[in-house]
């Protein structure tokens, strides 16, 4: 089983954006394009998604400014189990939190599930990710592809 | 016995596709570490979560969504997390609860 950073990486389904000024919604949107580019989601799937931070908050902003946009198993509009990763030098605003504590992310993993045990390896995998804080600190200042997996390789720990 | 075999765990988010398998994930790195067995660990998004949550014992999920689980009657324990992916905030969740030593 490959790592998902590679997946990502080998897919082209990852972006760079400047991130200024963006609004959370259209961040959502972007980040969806690259599953979009290769039919694994329809171009409107985003729209779900954003209809569910509406309903239910910015839950899906996660510790260490990482977001993980994403909706049920099985949605309309997605055809093939992935994730995205858009990467932003400016962090997007997702509001508040029920707390009032102010959600930000410079890291957005957006997922499509269509497939539950890829879903499920792409959950355990990215978790792994999420935790690894030199790895999120470094692809955070990532600007390509090759820089994404040579953060990976420098990074990675023996559980991966 | 550990205060948790046999019991029956459930883990809640939104959509039942991303955080509520996250915590799954690091409830079952909790469980093999005490090698506790419970009966049962499964996910589910909160609009089923609401009306199962009372046939658990211990129910799990990100502390936006603690409200929906208020005032459930019954004997469930609702651990609310900060973090989903921290074994280690549901091992002291566990512990506060009076089910893990």
């Amino acid at each position: 089983m490959s790592n998902v950073l590679e997946r990502i990486v080998a897919k082209k389904h990852y972006s760079f954006i400047n991130g200024k000024d963006v609004s959370w919604q259209e961040a959502v949107r972007l980040s969806a394009l690259p599953l979009v580019e290769d039919g694994s989601v329809d171009s409107d799937y985003y729209k779900q998604i954003v209809a569910c931070i509406e309903k239910h908050g910015p839950y899906i902003v996660m510790e260490h400014n990482i977001a993980m946009p994403h909706t049920t198993e099985n949605p309309i509009g997605a055809h093939r189990t992935a994730v995205g990763l858009m990467i932003c030098e400016n962090k997007i605003d997702f509001g508040q939190d029920t707390d009032g504590e102010k959600k930000e992310a410079n890291l957005l993993f957006t997922l499509s599930a269509v497939n539950s045990d890829e879903h499920m390896e792409n959950i355990a995998q990215l978790m792994d990710v999420f935790m690894n804080y030199d790895l999120i600190e470094a692809l955070g200042k990532c600007h390509s592809a090759e820089e994404i997996l040579e953060a990976m390789k420098k990074y990675q720990t023996s559980e991966n | 016995m550990a205060k948790l075999d046999g019991k029956k765990i459930l883990a809640c988010c939104a959509n039942g596709a991303g955080s509520s398998l996250m915590m799954e994930l690091a409830i079952q790195k909790v469980t093999k570490r005490h090698n506790i067995k419970p009966a049962e660990l499964t996910h589910c998004p909160i609009s089923e979560g609401q009306s199962a949550a009372k046939n658990y014992d211990v129910v799990f999920c990100s502390k936006a969504f603690a409200a929906n689980f208020e005032n459930l009657g019954g004997n469930t324990v609702v651990i609310p997390l900060k973090n989903v992916m921290s074994d280690k905030e549901i091992e002291e969740g566990l512990q506060a609860a009076g089910l893990l030593d």
